[in-house]
């Protein structure tokens, strides 16, 4: 599979990227990309099977990148990973249609939680 | 308005035990060991605001050596955009918690990076309220929350 890890810090993506192996999830494609415009940009460029988006981020943010996509008519797997965690941030990631919100700090043990379902 | 934060130094404490737990010690064998040491100094660190239902500032201070220790990298390859970069996702993180445990309303800013010791940054009508002195690998940590004297003056305290 093909994943688009989007953040804004290259230590963050870094560090999504790490444990994503930890947990088990070696062997997929990674791409990346540093701000909401880029990542826009690579989901319908690089046609990833899942995105990992942190929410605040220059350009546009992770729920803007989402709403946009899905505007477009992209049914991409989309979902969130930040700092930020409020019910109304939850509530407009899924009223966006956010498959999964993961609140920073996360451990190998919450991404496997997540990703099994999709990445099997 | 009256906020009576829901943030304490035990709360404080946790979350940045978490982030430790999280990146630097998954396995439980290097944790972060509260020190309560106020003399430690130091050598870089960075701040995020929190402004509308709560005012102030949360601050995240350490040597360079535990801030370059998120990259897993040698020391000597950290560039000093890889450590800025890592500094301001650490006061992100922690401040992004806490605004979680604040009434609806509130709005972090970005994170503001400073590579000096954390006596270098003066918070102006401000006060610090709760801090959390630890040791990392024997490299000191230090994380503190200041608040608005405008939020003070109405009552609210932690």
């Amino acid at each position: 599979m093909k994943i688009l890890i989007v953040d804004d810090s290259r230590v963050m993506r870094q560090i999504v990227t790490r444990t994503l192996r930890q947990a088990g999830f070696d062997g997929h494609d990674l791409v990346e990309a540093a701000d909401g415009r880029e990542a826009l940009d690579k989901t319908t460029t690089e046609n990833p099977d899942l995105v990992i988006s942190d929410w605040n981020m220059p350009e546009l943010t992770g729920v803007e990148v989402l709403r946009k996509l899905r505007a477009a008519g992209n049914d991409v797997k989309f979902g969130f990973v930040t700092s930020e965690c409020t019910p109304e941030m939850q509530q407009q990631a899924e009223s966006a249609g956010a498959a999964f919100f993961i609140v920073k700090p996360f451990t190998a043990e919450r991404f496997d939680e997540v990703f099994t379902p999709i990445l099997g | 308005m009256i906020v009576d934060i829901a943030v304490n130094g035990e709360n404080l404490a946790e979350m940045v035990e978490q982030v430790w737990t999280a990146y630097l010690d998954p396995e439980g064998i290097n944790p972060l060991i509260r020190s309560g040491d106020a003399g430690q100094v130091s050598e870089v660190h960075s701040s995020v605001s929190i402004t509308g239902s709560w005012h102030g500032h949360i601050v995240y201070a350490s040597s360079r050596l535990a801030a370059a220790a998120f990259l897993a990298v040698e020391q000597d390859e950290v560039s000093l955009d890889d450590l800025t970069d890592v500094l301001g996702e650490l006061a992100n993180i922690v401040g992004g918690n806490v605004k979680a445990m604040l009434p609806p309303g509130a709005d972090l800013s970005l994170p503001q990076v400073v590579l000096a010791p954390e006596s270098a940054t003066r918070y102006p009508n401000a006060q610090r309220i709760t801090s959390l002195y630890g040791l990392w690998a024997g490299e000191p940590i230090f994380v503190s929350m200041w608040q608005s004297s405008t939020d003070l003056k109405s009552g609210a305290l932690a």
